[in-house]
């Protein structure tokens, strides 16, 4: 089962997971947030996953930059069961980065293929209207209880 | 660019009449390991879909008791995608109507024997 | 900014600890990790050299639960502190809804204290970002030290913290602090993404 943040994420992403049996998928800001996911049970281990990518595709890009100035934007990662891929996708809202993990159900050229068609989708993507902010009525108090709670203070 | 050992063979199957472009792709990797292919083929694309059919072929054959697929031949409105495998390797072509199908089944076959 | 998912009513809050090498950043996280139930966070990633080093990040997940209604993630990051590691500093800070500061309170350290908020700043502005509009909160670690060793609170704090930010004292290794400055950040985390005022800063202990 997908989860998106954001609608304009899901049809696209549905479609990608779809097309290239993909086994996880996660849409990720650059700063490592993850925007959408498929195929995680826990979205406490996206986070992790997320951070790790969003760490991978900062390195390669400035390895890239630091070599002939332009960033690496994808990267494969062949393991002997499964294998990763990590892309760059210039979307309405900015550069996000997609994580896939896969294995022999489908194939890198597959993956590949896929990835540059969500690419063209989300690069036209419509912007999402801004929301206003969520209102956290008495916040301090679910959070200095629930705080309170993991500390093992209560 | 490097000249692959698959170069003359990718160019003796272009020059049959009807045949539109010609690959040797990894099945595992869905990539091309070399082409000939005319303007306007979608190399990378096809590469990727062949292999895969390859591989279902391949997996299907083999949980029909049919043995190893020698040759695959999917027919379309337009022409068809052809392809023989070795190990990883398949070699696929992409022809017209008019290609002469049988004589590149027997070409395919003997070429993909010798594919390592 | 903070990712905030209205149909599935979560908000997901990036906070940085920030600080010069050997500081406690570290240390911070490793007590949160240890007192959190497991279900309550996730695997502490940790890319460090052999010497446990900070040499990319150590990054810990926390599920805070339910705050008005939104399910409520912290992703805790720390920077590596070492001078050399600038850019990864910068990357790392991409992004961040919150910063903590975390000071080595010892005298020889002073420098390297105000090195590190300098170059904080100086990133922050590189990417564009407003440093005053950042929550941050200070934290005064290894006060448990020497008297000797140490500079007092209040001296850190005038040098230190010119924006006048809260600040508590700190022994993140047997973890005094450790709660009270994540309960600070979050605080001015979620205040600023309410959009409410600002409370008048309060003194830290």
């Amino acid at each position: 089962m997908m989860t998106a943040v954001e609608s304009w994420i899901e049809e696209p992403l549905m479609t990608f997971i779809n097309d290239s049996r993909v086994r996880i998928a996660v849409l990720l800001e650059s700063s490592g947030r993850v925007l959408a996911q498929h195929g995680f049970t826990r979205s406490i281990d996206v986070m992790s996953a997320c951070a790790l990518a969003a760490a991978i595709h900062a390195s390669a890009a400035e390895i890239g930059r630091q070599l002939d100035g332009t960033p690496f934007k994808t990267m494969h990662h062949p393991g002997r069961e499964r294998q990763i891929f990590l892309g760059e996708l210039a979307t309405g809202h900015g550069a996000h980065i997609l994580l896939t993990v896969f294995d022999d159900a489908t194939s890198i050229g597959l993956v590949r293929l896929y990835f540059a068609e969500l690419s063209r989708r989300l690069a036209g993507a419509a912007a999402a209207t801004s929301s206003a902010p969520p209102t956290l009525v008495d916040f301090e108090s679910d959070l200095n209880r629930n705080l309170a709670k993991l500390f093992g203070r209560i | 660019m490097t000249k692959t050992p698959y170069a003359e063979l990718l160019a003796m199957l272009s020059r049959h009449r009807g045949v539109v472009g010609s690959f040797v792709v990894s099945e595992r990797d869905g990539l091309a390991v070399d082409s000939n292919v005319q303007i306007g083929v979608h190399a990378e694309a096809v590469a990727a879909l062949a292999a895969a059919l390859h591989r279902k072929a391949r997996l299907a054959c083999g949980a029909a008791g049919c043995g190893v697929v020698t040759f695959l031949r999917l027919d379309a409105e337009k022409g068809g995608i052809l392809a023989a495998g070795r190990d990883d390797l398949v070699l696929v072509t992409i022809s017209e109507a008019r290609a002469n199908i049988g004589l590149l089944r027997v070409e395919m076959m003997r070429a993909a024997k010798a594919l390592t | 900014m903070s990712l905030v998912n209205y149909a599935a009513r979560e908000i997901t809050c990036k906070i940085v600890y920030y600080g010069p090498g050997r500081s406690g950043k570290t240390s911070n996280l490793h007590y949160v990790y240890n007192q959190v139930p497991g279900d309550r966070r996730g695997s502490m990633v940790s890319l460090a050299t052999q010497t446990d080093r900070t040499l990319f990040f150590d990054f810990l997940p926390l599920d805070l639960g339910t705050i008005s209604g939104f399910t409520t993630r912290l992703q805790l990051y720390t920077v590596p502190g070492q001078v050399y590691y600038a850019t990864t500093r910068k990357l790392v800070l991409q992004g961040a809804d919150g910063v903590v500061f975390v000071a080595d309170s010892q005298r020889r350290q002073i420098e390297e204290n105000v090195e590190s908020m300098q170059d904080l700043h100086a990133n922050l502005a590189e990417q564009g970002v407003d440093a005053r509009n950042v929550p941050l909160v200070i934290q005064y670690n290894k006060q448990d030290l020497p008297r000797e060793l140490i500079m007092d609170v209040s001296e850190l704090d005038d040098i230190l913290n010119f924006r006048g930010v809260p600040f508590h004292a700190g022994d993140a290794l047997r973890g005094t602090g450790v709660f009270e400055t994540l309960r600070s950040i979050s605080e001015l985390v979620l205040r600023r993404l309410s959009g409410a005022a600002a409370p008048r800063v309060a003194v830290g202990q």
